[in-house]
Formats: structure tokens, sequence, C-alpha cells
């Protein structure tokens, strides 16, 4: 394993103003396998800050990841505004039931309080150990699931897809309490000191047709986007699948960075808004990251770093998604290595000759 | 076949298609009240429209939702004709054992699934969703299946559809095929675990259609 010669924030800072580094971030988005770094059960994170905390420490030393999150799965939000979320011992939460179960209930939707409802205090006390730990060396980022994702959640993905085309009037009043609760948290991530990152799987265009997107997620994740840039914090969004259609959409809500999918064409992500926002992306999670060789994860690793390193306003090395809970400790390392191999400035020649 | 017949045909095709439930009850009555032959109404009628949604959506002017609107069409039509089937028509069937593996519980994928297998012929039995992968084992063995087919959509759960392969060959029952698909699913993995990959619903037919005419009769 090869070493770095600066720090995450060291690293950051100095990209920002131009200087040099020793190397590309880096971000393999190891999710809840830092458990298995840690040797927690998944379902400690449900309980437990400090093991949150504690968890995600554990992987930063031990993979120099850029960049800690505060995220375990998709539904913290949906369940402080009442749905049932199901446990498994050693495995990712889920979804068990949405908050109402006919459209007369959602009157009842309230917003949720981050300091009280659900899981999001546990989250919000991760949030605190964190950055007190390890803030002054990487940047700490609390996960945020955006207001037309968790809509789906509160009304349920089937009912709430089907009533794009029945009765838009309710799915703009879930997304609208959504919201509430969106801003709501990102207020208190940003309290905590941390950076919120959005994630919006449901905007994908592999789920939703831009239209829809158009219509009923866009008006609403731009305002949370718009609160959080007003507070003088960049704001990074994910999104699953393919999204090349709203590449432009989401642009113009005002994002600093947008992570990429595997699916998507990075080189033409790149070409198309590289000049206007930060590239993450997108080396394959479950193909490369899971199934396949540190050798496959080397040459995965050059061939984004061929396709986006010289996008404009800057490049990370990421994971196209949060990595599966088993992927082999050596592909995470051999990520990091083959970042520390290609070093920096990049040199396309190299990289060539890398493979 | 009439031209009334033929015309009914392509309006059911179409409202499946248009996603209009309401429309496709109407003209899955009317037809039952012509006395036109039922299995060819979900035949040459709601499963062409389905086929036709598909291709929309490998076209990309169809997406999810449209998708689960066009098959609240379908079904809605169904209800109507199913009444009226002849049994010997339904004929001997190809038997698939289907379900979500167990962690997660997101269905869409594979109700889609099993209604296009279903609306091609397949017998199809549906274990649901968070299914253990002994389950699939053991029905697929009690029931003669020659497939069956698993669905996901976290990549956290993947290591449940490996099980299925693995629990197969240790009781002897590799003869029966696994398909698998969903969104964090590679060709790549599929491979790794000795299964077999489909990129989507209207792709799993015609896969599980080359699977079951390779498999071995029972």
């Amino acid at each position: 394993m090869l070493a770095d010669q600066m720090t995450p924030m060291e690293r950051a800072v100095a990209l920002a103003k131009g200087e040099m580094v020793d190397r590309l971030p880096c971000n393999p988005n190891v999710a809840n396998g830092v458990a298995r770094v840690y040797g927690c059960k998944i379902s400690e994170f449900n309980t437990s800050a400090r093991t949150i905390a504690d968890a995600q420490i554990a992987s930063y030393r031990r993979f120099g990841n850029d960049g800690v999150r505060i995220f375990t799965d998709l539904f913290p939000w949906a369940e402080a505004m009442g749905a049932k979320v199901s446990f498994p011992e050693d495995n990712t939460a889920d979804l068990a039931e949405p908050a109402i179960k006919d459209i007369s209930e959602i009157s009842n939707l309230q917003p949720a309080d981050p300091y009280k409802d659900g899981r999001l205090p546990i989250h919000i006390d991760a949030m605190k150990y964190l950055i007190d730990e390890v803030g002054h060396e990487v940047g700490c980022a609390g996960g945020i699931v955006g207001p037309f994702t968790n809509a789906f959640f509160l009304l349920g993905i089937k009912q709430l897809s089907k009533l794009m085309f029945k009765n838009p009037e309710v799915v703009h009043q879930a997304c609208e309490v959504s919201l509430e609760t969106c801003i709501r948290y990102a207020q208190a991530i940003m309290d905590q000191g941390l950076t919120p990152t959005i994630s919006e799987p449901m905007s994908s265009c592999t789920v939703v047709s831009p239209k829809h997107f158009r219509e009923f997620g866009a008006p609403y994740i731009k305002r949370l986007v718009e609160y959080i840039t007003a507070k003088g914090k960049p704001v990074t969004m994910h999104i699953c699948g393919k999204t090349a259609k709203i590449w432009e959409d989401i642009v113009d809500m005002g994002i600093a960075g947008f992570s990429i999918d595997n699916v998507v064409d990075l080189k033409a992500c790149k070409e198309q808004i590289g000049d206007r926002v930060k590239v993450l992306g997108h080396v394959d999670p479950s193909a490369v990251m899971y199934g396949g060789t540190p050798a496959d994860v080397r040459r995965a690793v050059i061939d984004c770093v061929q396709q986006a390193w010289d996008t404009p306003k800057g490049y990370v090395i990421m994971s196209g998604c949060s990595l599966p809970v088993e992927t082999p400790f050596e592909n995470i390392h051999a990520m990091m290595d083959a970042a520390r191999e290609i070093g920096y400035p990049v040199n396309p020649d190299k990289l060539n000759s890398m493979l | 076949m009439t031209d009334t017949q033929e015309k009914l045909l392509q309006s059911l095709s179409d409202c499946v298609v248009d996603m209009d439930e309401d429309k496709a009850t109407e003209m899955a009555q009317t037809y039952v009240d012509n006395n036109f032959n039922a299995y060819k109404a979900i035949d040459q009628g709601l499963a062409d429209g389905m086929e036709r949604a598909g291709k929309l959506y490998e076209e990309e002017e169809y997406y999810i939702p449209e998708l689960l609107m066009c098959s609240d069409a379908m079904y809605a039509g169904l209800d109507i004709l199913k009444p009226h089937l002849d049994k010997e028509e339904s004929g001997d069937k190809h038997r698939v054992v289907i379900g979500v593996v167990e962690g997660d519980t997101h269905d869409i994928g594979k109700n889609l699934v099993k209604i296009m297998l279903e609306t091609s012929g397949f017998e199809v039995v549906d274990l649901g969703r968070d299914v253990p992968p002994m389950d699939f084992v053991r029905k697929a063995v009690e029931i003669g299946a020659q497939l069956i087919a698993l669905s996901t959509l976290m990549t956290t759960t993947m290591e449940n559809m490996e099980r299925v392969v693995e629990i197969l060959k240790e009781e002897n029952q590799d003869n029966i095929k696994v398909m698998v698909g969903g969104g964090p699913i590679s060709p790549g993995f599929a491979k790794k675990i000795g299964a077999h990959y489909s990129k989507d619903a209207s792709k799993a037919v015609q896969l599980a259609k080359t699977l079951v005419q390779e498999a071995v009769p029972c």
C-alpha cells in the first residue's frame, strides 16, 4: 500500500487554490461496509451515534478516503415522518411501510424535527463526533435524501408513481412537506459544521421520465440546493442510474459537484457539464469493486481518470454508487493505490503506459 | 379472424400502451360479449401491449411509472378475460419461481417480469419479496420448476443470489436454471455466480424462453 503525502483536507484546500497536490481526491464510498472495517453489526448504526462515527473513522484510517459521511440508508427522513422501516441485524435498513397508506391522510404528514424524530438525532450526534475527531484532516459530510425521492417513501413508491398521472396535486403536496424536512435537516447538518450532500435516486432517468422529473422533482430539489448554497456551503449531488437527459436541469440547480453512476458516459458528462460542476465517478461498484480483482479495479480507475481528469471544474475518483457491504478490502485499497500511483498533475502519457 | 375481432385486439393492445385502465376494461368486456377467443385477447391484445410498452421503455420513451400504469391497464383487461379462458388452451406450461432476494423489498421490477412471463405462457409462482435463498430452491423442487428468477435493486443483497445457485448445486438440483436482474446486476456478476443475466423485463421473457427450451424436460 502506497502512502499519502497530504491529508484529504490539505489536498482539498490546495486543489481549490490551484496549488500542487500529491494526487487526485478519491472516495470509494464505502457506506455501510464501514461496519466490516470497524467490526460491528450494521444494525448498531440504528441506535448508536458513537458507533456510526467510529466506524466511519476506522474506515478512513484504514483506506485514507477523501471524505467521510454520516449516511446509513435512504429512509431516516421518511421514518421520522411516520414511515415504517425494517432493520435487518447486519444489513442495510429498508422501507417496510410508507408514512401514509391513503392519500386522504396527506394532510397528516408533518415535517420532521431533526433533533427529535426517528433516528435523525442519532445521526446528528454522529456528525458532532465525526467533525470533532477528524474534521481537521478530512472533509465531513452529512448525507440527505432529496425531497422528491423521500416523497416516494412517504406515499409508497408504486402509489406515488401512479399519482404523478392521476393526482399531480397530491404529489406536489408530498414533495412540499418532504422539502421542509430536508431543509430542516440540511440546516442541522450545517449547524454541526458539516457539508450536506444530496442523494436523489428516484430522479434517475432509469426510474422516472425527464418530464416527470421536471414537473415534480427538480423544483423542490432546486429549492433545497438554493437553501444550502445561500448559507455558503457547496452541494454535491448523487443520482443513480441514467442521468444524461437531465444534466442541464441538475446544473441549473446551482450544485457544485455531480456524482454519476457507472452506467453514464463519464467523458460525455465532463464535456457537457464539466465546465460548470465538478464531476465525481464512476468505478462500477458491483462488477468491478465487488466482483472484480485488484487488477480490474486499477484498470477501471485509470480508465475513469483518462476520461475525466481534465474536467475544468475538477474531478474526483469515486465509485458509481455506494459499495456493496461485502466489497473486498483489497479492492478498496487497490482503488486508493491507483489514485496514488497516477499522482498529480495527471499525465495522460503515464496513464497510457500504466495500462 | 373478423375485422371486429382484429380491431378489438388492436384496441386492447393500445389501451395498455396508452395506460388507459377504464378503456381496457370496456374493450375486454366488448370482446367477451362478442364471444371471441379470450386466450387470443391476452396473447395478441394485452401481452402485445405490454411488449410494446417494454420496447418503449428500452427506447427511453417510457419509464417505470409509465410501465406501472400500463400493467394496471393490462390487469384490468385480464380480470375481465380470465374467467373466459378455456382450460386446455392454457396448455402445458413451463414453471418459474420468482421473487426478490432476502434483504430487499423493492418489487416493481419483479412484478413486471412476472406479468410478462405470465402473459407469455409461463406458470409463475411468486414468492414475493425479501425471500430467503432456501425458499426459492424448496419451492422450485416442489413444483418441478425449470427456472428460478431472482430480482434485486440493492447491491447489499447480491450475495443471496449467489447463495441460491450454490444451494441448487449442493442439492444436485442444478438442472434448474437461475436468471437474475435488477439495478445493480451486471452480466459479469451473473456469470461469476453461474446465473443468466437479463437486462430488463422484456429481455427476461426472451431469456426465459431460451432457457426452458435448453432445459431437460421434467
